[in-house]
């Protein structure tokens, strides 16, 4: 067994080269005014935090955690008693109903969200077919129940693989001791499935925060949020050579680097194992 | 009495919000089969059945390129991350039990990461190296974020195998390779499959990744549609129809090997008893 282990070393360089490497040139790039595709002059400065004092850009950062929070906090509500409901039935029926909440996502998601944006366009083809008639696009509601739409299910998945494993001896013990149904669910059954109630939030609230295809469509464009900004630091005005765009886009990515390697520490306290994530 | 009715309560809230949540992820489905067979260019409004969409896409149409781009990603970044994966996999689950967690949590690094982060950081490393962004950077990438969820799903499988088994096979006179090949693998098959679904689910759908790392002049069908979805002279509703087929395909493929492995394990079963 122990000569298998080198098979592992390549893994540790590859990781290195592709996690490593940029993070550090992140860094370099963040707090520099070095050029990513000519690199001619380096100089270390703070100038790329300017951006931060613009209102778009302040206005992008505040949108994309209230959507992105609104959106997860919803996720949760409808999520934990679909997981509960799951983990209760038999285990013919639950693996069905876990495979038809996975099913979906394998459609493409800009189709997916194509849809959703003629299911909130009054007189479109969904009210030829369907007669319904709902206005929501452009507006904040429109973007985050996409949100909801498109990450639901990994708010599901998690705290249901926590709530499979619980022992239901734990249960019984609880009405044992006298615990009546309210008690066991809040001080037992809860508190045992924060793990997977955690990587919930942390499967459903990070895509939802950096999106930048949702409010595209959903939001008719209207909408700056953080991916919006990091799109077009890094693709739009990259291309038009605009000076320093890449450098203030990085310092907007090193800013969500922190915060996904803070909640990275969240999931890998209460799931070493990554047994919530898949 | 009460009891029953109070079950009954729960069990009605748990149904409702399943319920709600099927209709919130199939909506969208059926609103593109819809969009598939209905005989309007632009989508705006029902203008009649067809099935000229689905032909489009065999007898060529501007999605011809994407498509065939996206699966030849698709398959060729499924087969190198399965392969690499496992080899990888069963490194790290040799690992003494310190290690082992620390490499699991480098592993889980990029499946907690947005893509976006991932997508900036891969293009980072393939501007340092200076390659040409096209097929090349993408399959790359495609590798690099699909491998990490090939390692999840085959380590279970390892930790349940016996760590003697493969002394044994060698002590039976098996050489190294083949204790691998002929004792390890057998046993981890059914979660080296399962990964290499999950590759190819995630490859053949992935667009932030690609939309970052592949240049002006490479598309897939996510980075097609999302240049093309607002250009209504541009885009084909043949890429509905496209999302339709895979989406069947895909199912078929996950129910009929479900079927097989529920089938393998009634026959086991019966030999047992």
């Amino acid at each position: 067994m122990n000569r298998l282990r080198r098979y592992s070393l390549p893994y540790l360089v590859w990781m290195g080269i592709f996690i490593l490497i940029p993070t550090v040139v992140l860094l370099i790039l963040a707090f520099s005014d070095l050029s990513l595709y000519r690199p001619g002059t380096f100089r270390l400065s703070l100038a790329n935090f300017a951006i931060f004092s613009l209102p778009t850009t302040q206005r992008a950062i505040w949108n994309s955690f209230r959507f992105a929070g609104i959106a997860a906090a919803i996720c949760f509500i409808i999520g934990y008693p679909v997981a509960f409901y799951l983990s209760k039935l038999g285990i013919r029926v639950r693996k069905i109903l876990i495979s038809l909440l996975i099913v979906p996502l394998w459609s493409n998601m800009l189709l997916r969200i194509n849809a959703w944006e003629k299911i909130f366009t009054a007189n479109s083809i969904v009210t030829d077919v369907f007669g319904l008639s709902i206005s929501l696009v452009g507006t904040d509601a429109a973007i985050v129940l996409g949100m909801v739409a498109m990450y639901l299910p990994f708010m599901v998945f998690p705290i249901f693989s926590v709530l499979e494993k619980m022992d239901p001896k734990l249960v019984e013990a609880a009405r044992d001791l006298g615990a009546n149904d309210v008690q066991t669910f809040f001080r037992v059954v809860f508190p045992l499935s924060g793990g997977g109630v955690i990587s919930g939030f942390v499967m459903t609230f990070l895509p939802a925060l950096t999106t930048f295809v949702l409010p595209a469509y959903l939001g008719l464009g209207k909408y700056t949020l953080i991916g919006t900004l990091i799109e077009s630091k890094f693709i739009k005005e990259a291309a038009d050579s605009r000076a320093l765009s890449i450098n203030q886009g990085s310092l907007i990515s090193l800013f969500l680097m922190i915060l996904s390697i803070t909640a990275f520490l969240l999931v890998i306290r209460v799931d070493k194992e990554g047994e919530t994530l898949i | 009495m009460r009891k029953v009715l109070r079950d009954r309560l729960y069990k009605g809230i748990g149904l409702t919000f399943l319920a709600a949540t099927l209709l919130i992820l199939y909506a969208p489905i059926l609103v593109i089969l819809v969009l598939s067979v209905n005989d309007s260019r632009r989508g705006y409004a029902w203008e009649g059945f067809t099935l000229k969409w689905y032909s489009a896409l065999f007898t060529g149409s501007a999605l011809t390129e994407p498509i065939l781009n996206t699966l030849a990603v698709a398959f060729t970044a499924t087969a190198v991350a399965t392969v690499l994966g496992t080899i990888f996999a069963i490194g790290i689950n040799a690992l003494e039990k310190k290690r082992r967690v620390k490499m699991v949590l480098l592993n889980n690094i990029p499946v907690v990461n947005p893509d976006i982060v991932t997508a900036i950081s891969l293009m980072i490393v393939f501007s340092l190296l200076s390659l040409t962004f096209g097929f090349g950077t993408v399959l790359l990438a495609h590798i690099f974020f699909s491998m990490p969820y090939v390692i999840l799903s085959i380590l279970p499988a390892l930790r349940k195998l016996d760590a003697n088994l493969y002394e044994a096979g060698l002590d039976l006179g098996c050489s190294r390779g083949q204790a691998v090949t002929k004792v390890i693998l057998p046993n981890i098959a059914t979660g080296i499959f399962s990964g290499a679904m999950m590759a190819f689910t995630m490859s053949i759908d992935d667009f932030v990744i690609t939309y970052f790392t592949s240049g002006a002049n490479y598309m897939n069908v996510s980075t097609w549609l999302y240049s093309k979805l607002r250009l209504p002279q541009a885009f084909t509703p043949a890429a509905y129809a496209y999302n339709i087929i895979i989406f069947a395909v895909t199912i078929a493929v996950i129910v009929s090997s479900n079927l097989v492995n529920v089938r393998k394990e009634r026959l086991k079963n019966e030999k047992i008893g």
